[in-house]
C-alpha cells in the first residue's frame, strides 16, 4: 500500500480526477504523477475525486470541505490542486471541486495564499474554456514537468507565500516549457471572432509548446498500481505498452497530440506485468496505448503473458493471466493475436471501423478495408468469441446518406460472418457523434447539430431493420453540441461553463445528468451563439483559439491534411515509411522508438496490403509538396 | 481438502460491501500463492465460499471464507483438523515440492515458513486481519447452511448504560417486540424476540452504551439495528461487530475456526 509522505517542508499536490472514484482510479496519468511526486525528496501527493451529488449534499450541509482520500485533508490545505482533464464535459466538475475546496472559482479572485489550480491532460490542448478558472496548464506529458512546478512552487512556499507574490509564482510558472498561464496573456476579439492572444510580458512565451518524454523506458511507472478495494471501471493491471500513435486518423487528438511513437522496451513490459500481477493479486492485464496490436511483437507479448502467469501461480492451468488489448485496429488482429488472447478468459472486443463506406474511411485516413475488418471479425469469431462491439462516427465531414446506411451492411456481414462460427453470433453497433477536436485535420469542420446527428441515428436503425443479430447503440447527440463548445471554444466559453456549474449542472458526463437545454440558456445567457462555436466551418486563415498551444504540428500540415481528405487522399503511417514532416519530431529533435521496422501485423495503412501476405508493406508515398501544389499521386520509398 | 479462513474486518474496510470484500479477496489468494481450485469453462473462477454476509457497515471478529485447494497440494504443519470443528493453529500449505520460504527472514538460511494466516494478512487490506487458517475435509454443509446464530457487540449513541439495562429487561421479558424495518424498499415488521438468544448490557464505549447479543441466524438473520428501536427509539446505533458466527457442533454451540493465539497481527491504522 503506498502511503504519501506528511510534512510542512513538502509541496504538496491534490491530484483531483473530476468525476467519480470509481471512474477516476484507474486512470494512469494520475497514477504515474502521484508515485513521481511521492518519490521525490521535495514533495507529496494524494488524491481525490469528484463527490457523487448525495456526497456533495451530506458534505455541503456539514460543511465538509474536498479533501484527499488518502489522508482526508482538506483540499485547501494543498499547495496545488491540479485535474486530469480526460473529457471537456468534466469541466463543469472541476469548478464544483474548486468551489467545494472552499475556493473562488474564478482565479483572479483567488487569495495570495491560496492553493494553485492546475490542470493537465488531453483536454489542456485547448485550455481556453478554463482559462478563467486555472492558475497553470501543464501541455504535453507530465512525467518531467512536475519536478519543474515543484521547485518554483516549493520555493515560493518557502518565502511564505506573502501577499502580492502569487502574480510573481505564476509568472515564473509561465516560464517553465509545457506550462500555460492563461493570466499572463491578453486575448483580442473583433466582434465574435478572435483576433489574436499575446504574452503580456518579454519573458512569457507566445507559444506553448508541448512537453514530449522522449523515451518510454525511462519512465517505467506506475511501480506499484493502486489496487482498490472497491470496484472501479478498468479493474485491472494496465501496463503502457507505447505513447504516440502516426496511424493519422484526422478525427483522432490522441493520434495527433501524442506524436511520436515511443514503445516501451518488450523487456521493460514483461516486467512490469510480472511484477505488477505478482504484487496486486489481478488475473488480468490491460496492454495500455492507441492501437495496441501495433505494438512490434504484440503476439508475442500476449502469449507469454499468458504463459507466464500460467506458471507463476500457484497451481494454476493455462487459463489464468488474462490480457485485454483496449484499442484494436482491425488490420493489426490476425488470428494469431485472437488465438493468443482467446487462451485466458475472453475479454470483451471492440473494433473502430469508424466510418461504414471506404470512401469515407479514406477521407479519415482510416484506411482499413472491408476485407480487413471481416477477417478481423473471422479471426475473432474463430477463436471462440460470440460477440462483439463495432464503433463508429457519424456526422463526419463529406458524409452522405449512403455512408451512413453502410454501417448496417457492414455489421451485418459481420454477424452474418459470426454465425458460420456459432449461433449465438452477435454484434453491437456504438454510434457516436462526431465532435472535430482542436491540433486535428478536422479542427476546421462544422459538426453536425444534433437534429442531423439524430437523422443520421434513425438512418442506421431503419437499414438494420429487425435483424436481431445487431444491436445498435448511440450517444446522445445532445451530448455532442455540449462537448463541441467546450471542445472548440475560446476565453469566452468560460463563462457558459460558471452558469451550468452555477445550476448544478455537474456531471455532464453522465446521461442521467445531462443537460443540454442548460447549456443553450447558458449560451443564450453569454451572448454566444451555438453556430459560431459548433455548427460552423472554419477558414485557413481563421485564428483559433488554440494557436497559442503547439502539440508540435505545423499548422500548415493540418491544414494540407485537411485539403487531402476533402480530395480523399491517405497518408501512410511514418513510424514505418519516410517522415512527411508532420513537426511532432521534427520541431523537438525526437522521433519514433519503435522496435520493428514493418506494422507487426501487416496491415493496410495506405499501402492496399493484403492481410495474409504477411510483413510485407509496399509503400506508396505522395510527396506532400508536390501534392499541394496539384501534382497527381507518385514518387515512392 | 478445503482451506477455512477466519479473518476481520474493522475499521474503515468496514465500509467495503460484501462482494468487494470476495474480491480483495481473492486477489491476496492469489498475492499469497495458495494452492487453490477454480472453476472449470471459458471463464474460470476461483472457488470461494464464505460464511453469512455481514451488512456493509459492519465491523467484525468472526467472517469466514473457505477455500477448496487443488487435489495435488502438498500441506504440512498440522493435519487436517476434525471436520467442521476445524482445528486451529499454524497450518502451511504448499504447492507440489516447492516450499515458499516467508518474504519476512530473508536472513534465515534455513527453510522458514510464513503461516496462511500471516501471510494472507499481508496481503489483505488494513483492517483486514487472519485469525485463523484450518484445513478442513470439505465435507459436511457450507457455511452459510451450518450458521444458526451469530454474536454481536453493538453501542447505542449517547444511551448510558443504566438505561439500557432497564431496556434490555423490558426487551427480555416481553413475549413480542415489533420493529419495522426497511426490506426492497418497503417498511417491514417482524417480531423480533424469537431471534435473540442473548441480550446483556457489557459495558460502554465513548459513545454510549455497549450491548452485546447472540441473534439467530434462522428463519432470517436478524440485524442488531433492529432491536435498536425497541430498545431506545430516540438514540441510534452506533458501531456494530460481529464476534461470532456459531453452528451446532456436537457439544452444542461451536464456530467454524477459533482464533489461534497470538496470530493476530499488528498493522498501523489509518487515523480517521
Amino acid at each position: 500500500m503506498q502511503q504519501p509522505t506528511l510534512g510542512p517542508h513538502l509541496t504538496s499536490w491534490l491530484l483531483t480526477y473530476p468525476d467519480t472514484y470509481e471512474v477516476g482510479l484507474p486512470n494512469q496519468g494520475l497514477q504515474i504523477l502521484y508515485e513521481l511526486l511521492n518519490e521525490r525528496p521535495d514533495s507529496s501527493a494524494e488524491r481525490t475525486y469528484a463527490p457523487w451529488i448525495d456526497l456533495e449534499a451530506e458534505m455541503r450541509a456539514h460543511g465538509l470541505p474536498l479533501f484527499s482520500v488518502d489522508t482526508h485533508r482538506a483540499a485547501g490545505e494543498f499547495d496545488v490542486i491540479a485535474f486530469n482533464l480526460s473529457a471537456e464535459l468534466v469541466y463543469t466538475n472541476v469548478l464544483n471541486c474548486v468551489d467545494l475546496a472552499g475556493l473562488e472559482v474564478r482565479s483572479s479572485r483567488r487569495n495570495d495564499a491560496d492553493p494553485l489550480i492546475g490542470a493537465g491532460g488531453h483536454c489542456a490542448f485547448n485550455p481556453e474554456p478554463l482559462a478563467d478558472f486555472v492558475d497553470f496548464f501543464v501541455v504535453g506529458d507530465g512525467e518531467e514537468v512536475v519536478g519543474e512546478i515543484t521547485e518554483v512552487v516549493g520555493a515560493w512556499k518557502r518565502a511564505g507565500k506573502r501577499a502580492g507574490t502569487r502574480e510573481g509564482v505564476l509568472r515564473e510558472l509561465a516560464g517553465i516549457e509545457g506550462v500555460y498561464v492563461p493570466a499572463m496573456y491578453d486575448v483580442a476579439y473583433d466582434g465574435a471572432a478572435l483576433v489574436e492572444v499575446t504574452p503580456k510580458y518579454p519573458d512569457v512565451p507566445p507559444l506553448v509548446a508541448k512537453r514530449t518524454v522522449a523515451d518510454l523506458a525511462d519512465w517505467p511507472y506506475p511501480r506499484q498500481q493502486l489496487v482498490p478495494v472497491t470496484e472501479v471501471v478498468h479493474d485491472r493491471l494496465s501496463v503502457e505498452v507505447f505513447r504516440g500513435c502516426t496511424r493519422g486518423c484526422r478525427f483522432c487528438q490522441a493520434g495527433m497530440i501524442t506524436r511520436p511513437v515511443r514503445e516501451r522496451p518488450a523487456a521493460q513490459v514483461r516486467e512490469m506485468i510480472s511484477t505488477g500481477l505478482k504484487r496486486s493479486g489481478y488475473d488480468e492485464v490491460s496492454l495500455m496505448s492507441l492501437s495496441t496490436a501495433d505494438y512490434s511483437g504484440i503476439a508475442e507479448l500476449v502469449r507469454d503473458t499468458v504463459s507466464a502467469g500460467a506458471l507463476e501461480t500457484a497451481g494454476a492451468d493455462a487459463k489464468r493471466i488474462s490480457v485485454s488489448l483496449p484499442s484494436l485496429r482491425v488490420d493489426a488482429f490476425t488470428v494469431d493475436v485472437a488465438a493468443q488472447v482467446s487462451r485466458a478468459r475472453r475479454t470483451g472486443l471492440t473494433f473502430a471501423p469508424e466510418a461504414g463506406s471506404w470512401r469515407l474511411r479514406q477521407i479519415l485516413n482510416k484506411l482499413i478495408t472491408e476485407e480487413d475488418l471481416y477477417g478481423a471479425v473471422r479471426s475473432a469469431y474463430s477463436q471462440g468469441w460470440h460477440r462483439m462491439k463495432l464503433y463508429f462516427l457519424t456526422g463526419l465531414p463529406s458524409e452522405m446518406d449512403p455512408d451512413t446506411e453502410a454501417i448496417a451492411h457492414l455489421a451485418e456481414t459481420c454477424a452474418r460472418i459470426g454465425q458460420e462460427y456459432t449461433k449465438r453470433a452477435s454484434v453491437t453497433v456504438s454510434l457516436g457523434g462526431f465532435v472535430p477536436k482542436p491540433h486535428t485535420p478536422f479542427q476546421w469542420f462544422g459538426q453536425n447539430p444534433p437534429d442531423e446527428l439524430a437523422r443520421k441515428v434513425r438512418l442506421v436503425r431503419s437499414a438494420l431493420g429487425r435483424n436481431r443479430r445487431v444491436q445498435l447503440k448511440w450517444h446522445d447527440p445532445a451530448a455532442s453540441t455540449a462537448e463541441g463548445i467546450a471542445s472548440r471554444g475560446d476565453r469566452r466559453v468560460g463563462a457558459v461553463i460558471e452558469y451550468v456549474w452555477r445550476r448544478r449542472g455537474t456531471f455532464q458526463e453522465w446521461s442521467e445528468r445531462f443537460d443540454l437545454g442548460l447549456w443553450e440558456e447558458a449560451m443564450a445567457a453569454s451572448g454566444l451563439s451555438l453556430d459560431w462555436y459548433v455548427y460552423r466551418h472554419r477558414g485557413e486563415s481563421e485564428v483559433l483559439p488554440w494557436d497559442h498551444i503547439g502539440a508540435g504540428l505545423h499548422r500548415d500540415f493540418l491544414w494540407q491534411d485537411w485539403q487531402d481528405a476533402l480530395a480523399g487522399h491517405g497518408l501512410p503511417d511514418c513510424r514505418w515509411t519516410p517522415c512527411y514532416d508532420c513537426g511532432a519530431c521534427t520541431e523537438y529533435g525526437i522521433e519514433h522508438i519503435v522496435a520493428s521496422p514493418v506494422a507487426p501485423n501487416g496491415g493496410s495503412q495506405g499501402t492496399g496490403q493484403d492481410l495474409a501476405t504477411g510483413h510485407l508493406v509496399p509503400v506508396e508515398l505522395r510527396p506532400r509538396r508536390l501534392a499541394s501544389a496539384g501534382a497527381s499521386a507518385g514518387g515512392g520509398a | 481438502m478445503r482451506l477455512r479462513v477466519r479473518f476481520s474486518k474493522t475499521g474503515k474496510i468496514r465500509f467495503i460491501g460484501h462482494r468487494d470484500v470476495a474480491r480483495v479477496t481473492e486477489r491476496a489468494v492469489r498475492r499469497v500463492g495458495l494452492p487453490v481450485a477454480y472453476s472449470e469453462g471459458f471463464s474460470p473462477r476461483m472457488k470461494m465460499s464464505f460464511g453469512l454476509a455481514l451488512p456493509t457497515g459492519y465491523e467484525s471478529d468472526g467472517e469466514f471464507v473457505e477455500l477448496p485447494l487443488i487435489a495435488d497440494a502438498v500441506v504440512e504443519g498440522s493435519a487436517p483438523g476434525g471436520g467442521d470443528q476445524g482445528v486451529s493453529g499454524p497450518v502451511i500449505v504448499c504447492q507440489t515440492d516447492a516450499h515458499r520460504p516467508c518474504e519476512h527472514e530473508p536472513e534465515s538460511s534455513a527453510p522458514s515458513y510464513c503461516t496462511v494466516a500471516e501471510a494472507l494478512s499481508e496481503a489483505l487490506p488494513v483492517g483486514m486481519e487472519v485469525s485463523a487458517a484450518v484445513l478442513t475435509d470439505g465435507r459436511g454443509p457450507s457455511l452459510q447452511a451450518a450458521t444458526r446464530s451469530c454474536g454481536w457487540q453493538f453501542d447505542i449513541v449517547g444511551l448510558d448504560p443504566a438505561a439500557a439495562e432497564k431496556a434490555v429487561a423490558e426487551f427480555l421479558a416481553a413475549g413480542t417486540v415489533v420493529t419495522e424495518r426497511v426490506h426492497k424498499g418497503e417498511t417491514v415488521s417482524s417480531n423480533v424476540r424469537p431471534s435473540v438468544e442473548v441480550l446483556q448490557v457489557v459495558g460502554c464505549s465513548d459513545r454510549g452504551a455497549v450491548l452485546s447479543a447472540v441473534l439467530s441466524a434462522t428463519p432470517r438473520v436478524v440485524r442488531p439495528s433492529e432491536l435498536v428501536p425497541a430498545l431506545a427509539p430516540a438514540h441510534e446505533m452506533g458501531i456494530a461487530r460481529r464476534t461470532h458466527q456459531w453452528t451446532c457442533g456436537a457439544a452444542g454451540r461451536a464456530e467454524p475456526a477459533v482464533p489461534a493465539t497470538c496470530a493476530q497481527k499488528h498493522k498501523e491504522l489509518i487515523s480517521g
